[in-house]
């Protein structure tokens, strides 16, 4: 063995070190100082996980040939698994550490470390997989221990119903995952991701109707974890766990799906069945709930729907054949989530800073902001035009999107004076470089991911999406007691239904195990164990 | 087959809305997070004995005004009841009950109150739904819901229609609702929806016919039904309560309990013929019900007394050793205080630093009847208690030109940002945009924590050098004009008659308000102050400095008979109740007059600020540690975004004490009593007294029940387990978790630390150094408040130094008791 097979080894070694210490620590939780473990244990890892890309990273510089052997066969840290692991390894600790605080003099902590330890690891287990199998059984393992977590407060009516919904969600999903890997292993011979990867790479054209189906059934899974319509109502209600659950189910669980297929992106990308149904659920799962968010007063309803919605402008993404931009709004999502839903307690005193002014909105102000952002794009898009320039269609659909995005800025800014103009100006400028770069970095990490021009109907059809969501967002809000309103008013308060539905016809199939004496005493306040052993 | 229950027929509208008045006026305000007041939340119900109303709320919403039995249990092993006080609540009570029946409840488990059925409850008993979602969880669910997106106050962007007010805007939308039919599988629910009637008062009759409740129940059942949602009574009560502040009125509240009153309709006609009998069956079992529950705890509440006296038998027994006590003869340095429960350690420590600084307390608004408009705001908040309307505005003067426009520009931009952040489309481009650049914020909030500031509203769109230039004075009454020196004098003189402060000035007086710091808190106005609508005491303090410094004030008030020494100085600060530290303002326009006793008073308040943490430290949960360290230890406590017990707020209080210092500086009163200097001398009509009994003691009578209430009951009237809290309407309250009514009060969490919990559930008890003749008087005149004292809402107490007793007002005479 020579320092060769020593450095390549490394990482993956250090890799596979991680769920092994998350998982063993489980043991020596404490019930009386239940995160002391998980703290260490969490900064431990994080810092092997930082080894461990490094070491990748120069692995992949130095340029060393492939290898093959039993732990390559099992373990990979390519640039998808190495971001995703910094990630969940980060996140577990800043959750740990804000778990400690935040739920002390709670009973029941040493469960909930344990189940804590056990979610990350299973997830460390599944990001850093080369293996399907160990793969989608660390995505069950996660659920199973996230489970533990979303019921922590067993005698919450609530918690406990949507944990049953969540639960049966799971093990549906479960079966699409097992057809779907069977279909795959007999297709291919394997289930490691590198040689599905590469099968689909070498074939020409599409892939074969069996693998199609693998696909289209793996796409299904996804979307029954990922929250997609009309799947989505457990996300809605695990407002029930406390906070950093949330944190850590928003930033670093529910996105797996996403994961997966940015994974599996060249197998996806000759899948084009598959891929059409991602993005059809995703795009209307993202339209949907980006419009049911702005009806939300409640602030982490407001976070939920904007996750739904998130995770099918990420699925959008994966079915358009973006990967780069795909894996760059799961990584962005996650930050930006889970640091909303630690600071959620923080909306009242954002409120009195902003409250000291009220805001105006009017319809001419939106005509302004539109006219000023429509020039805009007619200039670029005469200025591309003259100067001969080639655009990607992906690239002239993305500018039209961050324009729109901006009109409601603007238009507020518009409203409240040529000073605040000024300032989103600056604004403007900065997100639009903020977003580029963004988008530059992520193409330059992952060159591989870029596949050729996806099919142009579908960047069509997504532009359409949102250019309408933009139609009816303006409409909403500027007229909120118009025709318009008055008819989508019930749709949208109610999310069009869809999950009062779901619930109803999975409970009649399938009821919760509710404790009937639990279930007949009011839905009195109640805690763990602590509470009982001092009252 | 039933005889008619008397009373029975239909109601006309004028009795309906009457009992509906009657129903909506027993629900008392809860005022938003961003003002949060402690509240009596039985304010409108004092016309009953606590005992009384306790049963009748049991019945009516199940609620438990009584502590468990194992709350009275460790209060006996720990020593603290003991078998004298049994007695003594015994004799009181004039019952036959024995100390063994008394004691022989520490074993018994308390039993379930029966609560009265409503028309949803024998829907939900007849369908059997015990296994799903109750129709009673499921109706308050949209109540709320719906009432939450009403109400909305900055959260959503887009609101249900509104047209035509609370009811209207409800009918519209349970028309065309979806849900009770998918969800609840009630399948003629949109034909019954579809005759709902288009205003509320119809919507009572209609229900009031159909329901058949008789007339004598009818205020009582329409009650219950509030009851239900309370929350957001609470909070229509709440806009009732400022409309009227304001002199106009709002109905937002009738409006609500229509609504409810129409779901109970809507379960009758869906139940059809067969829920019919039942359900006046179930209106026939009330009045067993009633009884039953004001049966069921007779007992329990002569423990609840005699753990009440265990507290104030202690602090009786100890008052009398300073009858003897003088006045500080020639005090170096004056520190005025809030009344508030902590202020009381705070003054002990900074008391034992020299015999020579003098502490007073009184209400911490100074007797300063503002609104306080900062920089740039559109709109002024008041910074008073809630039970006053503001008379002046203050503003913030010393600021550099300009500054004004530019925070308001500022401020403008960022609310322009939001819109970016969080439109539906714009929000999937600013997470690509801006998302990465949070990983920053989460490591920053969980590693770096120093560089946060926690109060960001206040210093929203400013830089801390700017915002360190803000002055804040009174400028100008509320309605704009200028005031005279007349005014401020008038003003300037109340203010030291409230404090009993008219001669023996030292020559530096200071007037310390008090506010918190906490981060990521919802809660974290109610640390600030639970009485000033949640406003921290700072520009309080300042303005009213200011104003007693002012030269045309001071030769005012020379001519109305107070003599300020020119060498008398007054300042500002503010006690910051997290961390101890005292900070003090506006010292430029004193260091060099008073350079030596500036330097003085810091070097004393710095010494009191350790001492005082010292003491708090191991409730909370801080073990040994240099002075240093502890200080480090809280001021992390509060700039931590995890910190769900920052500091433990008014827990403890439990009594009120109106009086000279004299009378108490020997005493430790543990952080458990409100203080407010008084010189009945100095006061010889009492209206000095009277308004101490109309404002400060009903403010820690509110502050009082508030805590009484969360402990007792958190499901009903506490706001229940703060790490599931849920922030609705931006700033109107929370839910916990995902849904449910609104909630009130307290958390769990600020009452408990997950052993045991920190505030014991008792009653006030009041002790006032005056004449009983003066007393009296005030409770005569003032109908409210012989109610809280005739039906034991608090114990009040007369300190009476002449012939050197403490006696006790019970059943409207004064019962003596002779110090031992």
């Amino acid at each position: 063995m020579d320092h060769r097979d020593v450095l390549q080894l490394a990482p993956l070694i250090l890799a596979s070190l991680i769920p092994s210490i998350l998982l063993v620590s489980n043991v020596f939780v404490s019930e009386r100082n239940p995160f002391r473990v998980p703290a260490f244990v969490t900064a431990l890892t994080a810092g092997l996980a930082g080894l461990a890309v490094t070491l990748q990273a120069v692995v992949t510089l130095l340029g060393y040939p492939a290898r093959e052997g039993r732990l390559y066969a099992l373990v990979q840290l390519d640039v998808v698994s190495s971001a995703m692991l910094i990630l969940v390894c980060t996140l577990a600790v800043v959750v740990v550490r804000y778990s400690r605080t935040y739920l002390a003099g709670e009973g029941g902590l040493d469960r909930y470390a344990r189940s804590l330890l056990s979610t990350i690891a299973s997830v460390t287990v599944l990001v850093i997989s080369n293996h399907l199998g160990s793969l989608i059984a660390g995505w069950i393992a996660a659920g199973i221990f996230l489970h533990q977590l979303l019921v922590f407060y067993r005698t919450r009516r609530q918690a406990v119903i949507v944990a049953h919904k969540k639960f049966l969600l799971g093990r549906v999903a479960d079966l699409c995952f097992f057809g779907s890997l069977a279909l795959m292993s007999t297709e291919v011979g394997s289930l490691r991701i590198d040689v599905l990867n590469e099968y689909a790479e070498r074939s020409t054209g599409l892939l074969s109707p069996p693998l199609q189906l693998a696909t289209v059934l793996l796409v299904l899974g996804v979307l029954l974890k990922t929250a997609q319509l009309p799947f989505h109502g457990w996300m809605l209600q695990v407002m029930e766990a406390p906070t950093p659950v949330s944190a850590l189910l928003h930033a670093g669980v529910v996105n797996i799906g996403g994961f997966v297929m940015i994974r599996l992106a060249p197998l996806m990308s000759r899948a084009p069945v598959a891929q059409d149904v991602l993005l059809g659920v995703g795009l209307v799962t993202a339209l949907v709930g980006s419009l049911v968010m702005m009806t939300r007063m409640s602030i982490k309803l407001v976070l939920a729907w904007s996750t739904i919605a998130q995770m099918g402008f990420m699925l959008v993404q994966c079915g358009l054949g973006v990967w780069h931009l795909a894996l760059l709004h799961l990584l962005a999502h996650s930050f930006y989530k889970a640091h909303s839903f630690l600071t959620s307690g923080n909306v009242v005193e954002t409120w009195r800073g902003t409250s000291l002014v009220h805001a105006h909105k009017s319809l001419w102000t939106t005509f302004v902001a539109v006219i000023v952002m429509g020039t805009i794009a007619a200039g670029l898009y005469l200025g591309t035009q003259r100067l001969a320039l080639h655009v990607e269609p992906a690239l002239r659909a993305l500018a039209l999107a961050l324009i729109l995005s901006f009109v409601p800025m603007i238009a507020k800014a518009v409203a409240a004076g040529p000073r605040a103009v000024g300032r989103v100006v600056l604004y403007t400028l900065g997100a639009t470089i903020a977003y580029f770069a963004g988008h530059q970095a992520f193409e330059t990490l992952i060159p591989s991911m870029v596949q050729g021009p996806a099919l142009e109907l579908r960047w069509w059809l997504v532009l359409g999406g949102l250019v309408a969501l933009f139609l009816v967002q303006t409409a909403l809000q500027l007229s909120p007691n118009g025709w318009l309103a008055r008819f989508l008013q019930p749709y949208v308060h109610s999310g069009l239904y869809l999950d009062d539905w779901f619930t109803r016809v999975t409970f009649r199939l399938w009821p919760p195990q509710l404790d009937r004496a639990a279930a007949l005493r009011p839905s009195d306040f109640t805690r763990p164990s602590r509470e009982s052993r001092t009252s | 087959m039933m005889t008619p229950i008397p009373g029975s027929g239909p109601p006309t509208s004028a009795a309906m809305r009457a009992a509906a008045e009657k129903a909506c006026a027993r629900i008392a305000p809860t005022w938003p997070l961003d003002r949060f007041i402690a509240v009596n939340p039985f304010w409108s119900c004092t016309d009953k004995p606590l005992p009384r109303l306790a049963a009748s709320l049991a019945a009516l919403s199940g609620a438990r005004l009584l502590v468990s039995r194992a709350w009275y249990a460790q209060e006996w092993r720990d020593g603290r009841l003991r078998p004298e006080h049994l007695r003594e609540a015994i004799a009181e009570s004039g019952s036959g009950a024995t100390e063994d029946q008394l004691t022989a409840l520490f074993w018994i488990p308390e039993s379930t109150t029966p609560r009265r059925p409503l028309a949803v409850d024998v829907m939900d008993a007849r369908f059997n739904r015990e296994l799903e979602v109750s129709w009673r969880d499921f109706i308050v669910e949209r109540v709320s819901r719906f009432c939450g997106a009403y109400f909305d106050d900055g959260q959503a962007q887009i609101g249900p229609v509104k047209k035509g007010g609370l009811y209207a805007s409800w009918r519209e939308g349970a028309k065309g609702d979806r849900g009770p039919s998918l969800f609840m599988g009630m399948t003629g629910y949109r034909a019954i929806a579809a005759t709902l009637p288009s205003t509320a008062d119809e919507m009572m009759v209609l229900a009031g016919t159909e329901l058949g409740v008789p007339s004598q129940e009818l205020e009582n059942y329409l009650w219950a039904l509030l009851l239900d949602v309370n929350g957001w009574a609470s909070w229509c009560a709440y806009l009732r309560w400022t409309a009227r502040l304001d002199g106009s009125d709002d109905d937002n509240i009738v409006e609500l309990l229509a609504i409810r009153l129409a779901w109970e309709w809507i379960a009758l006609r869906a139940g059809g013929e067969d829920l019919k009998p039942e359900w006046q069956q179930a209106m026939a079992s009330w009045p067993l019900l009633d009884r039953a529950a004001h049966e069921s705890r007779v007992n329990d509440w002569i423990l609840q007394r005699a753990a009440e006296i265990a507290w104030s038998s202690k602090v009786r027994t100890q008052i009398p050793a300073g009858f003897d006590a003088a006045p500080i003869a020639a005090p170096t340095a004056q520190v005025a205080f809030c009344i508030d429960v902590r202020s009381e350690v705070y003054r002990r420590a900074l008391e034992a630093q020299s015999a020579d600084i003098q502490t007073m307390g009184c209400a911490g608004f100074f007797g300063m009847p503002i609104e306080y408009a900062p920089l740039s705001a559109e709109a002024a908040r008041p910074q008073l208690p809630g039970l006053l309307a503001p008379k002046y505005r203050v503003t913030d003067t010393g600021v550099a030109d300009g500054l004004e426009g530019k925070r308001s520009a500022r401020l403008r931009a960022g609310q322009a940002w939001k819109a970016f952040k969080s439109t539906a489309l714009s929000s999937f481009a600013f997470v690509d945009a801006m998302g990465l650049f949070f990983a920053a914020d989460v490591f920053g909030e969980s590693f770096g924590r120093k560089s946060r500031h926690t109060a960001e509203h206040e210093s929203a769109g400013l830089s801390p050098l700017e915002n360190s230039t803000r002055t804040p004075r009174i400028t100008s009454t509320v309605g704009g004009v200028t005031l005279s020196v007349d005014e401020r004098c008038q003003l300037a003189e109340s203010m030291l008659r409230t404090m009993s402060l008219t001669r023996g000035f030292a020559p530096i007086v200071a007037l310390v308000g008090h506010g918190a710091s906490t981060r990521n808190n919802p809660y974290a106005a109610g640390l600030d102050c639970g009485a000033c609508c949640g406003q921290p005491g700072e520009v309080n303090a300042r303005a009213a400095a200011a104003l007693l410094n002012d030269g045309e004030v001071r030769a005012g008030l020379a001519a109305r008979g107070l003599d300020v020494p020119a060498t008398t100085k007054f300042i500002g600060g503010v006690h910051n109740t997290t961390t101890d530290d005292v900070v003090l303002f506006d010292e430029a326009a004193i260091a060099t007059s008073h350079a030596n006793e500036l330097a003085a008073l810091r070097a004393s308040l710095a010494k009191a600020s350790a001492v005082t943490r010292r003491e708090r430290a191991p409730k909370l949960g801080l073990g040994a540690m240099s002075d240093a360290q502890l200080r480090a230890a809280v001021i992390e406590r509060s700039l931590n975004w995890a910190e769900i017990r920052p500091e433990w707020g008014l827990t403890g209080n439990a009594s009120f004490i109106v009086g000279p210092r004299e009378r108490t500086r020997h005493m430790n009163l543990a952080g458990r009593a409100f203080l407010h200097d008084y010189s009945a001398e100095d006061d010889k009509d009492a209206s000095v007294l009277e308004a101490i009994m109309m404002g400060p003691m009903v403010v820690t009578h509110w502050i009082n029940f508030q805590y009484y209430a969360s402990t007792v009951d958190n499901r009903r009237y506490g706001s229940g387990n703060k790490v599931l809290h849920n922030v609705v309407g931006g700033h109107i309250g929370v839910f916990e978790g995902n849904g449910g009514d609104l909630r009130i009060g307290l958390s769990f969490q600020s009452l408990h630390d997950g052993d045991r919990w920190m505030h014991a559930p008792i009653r006030l008890s009041v002790f006032i150094e005056a004449p009983r003749a003066a007393i009296e008087g005030i409770l005569e005149k003032h109908i409210k408040l012989r109610e809280l004292v005739e039906n034991q809402w608090l114990h009040l107490f007369q300190i009476d130094v002449g012939s050197r007793t403490v006696s006790m007002r019970r059943n409207g005479v004064w019962v003596e008791r002779s110090p031992d």
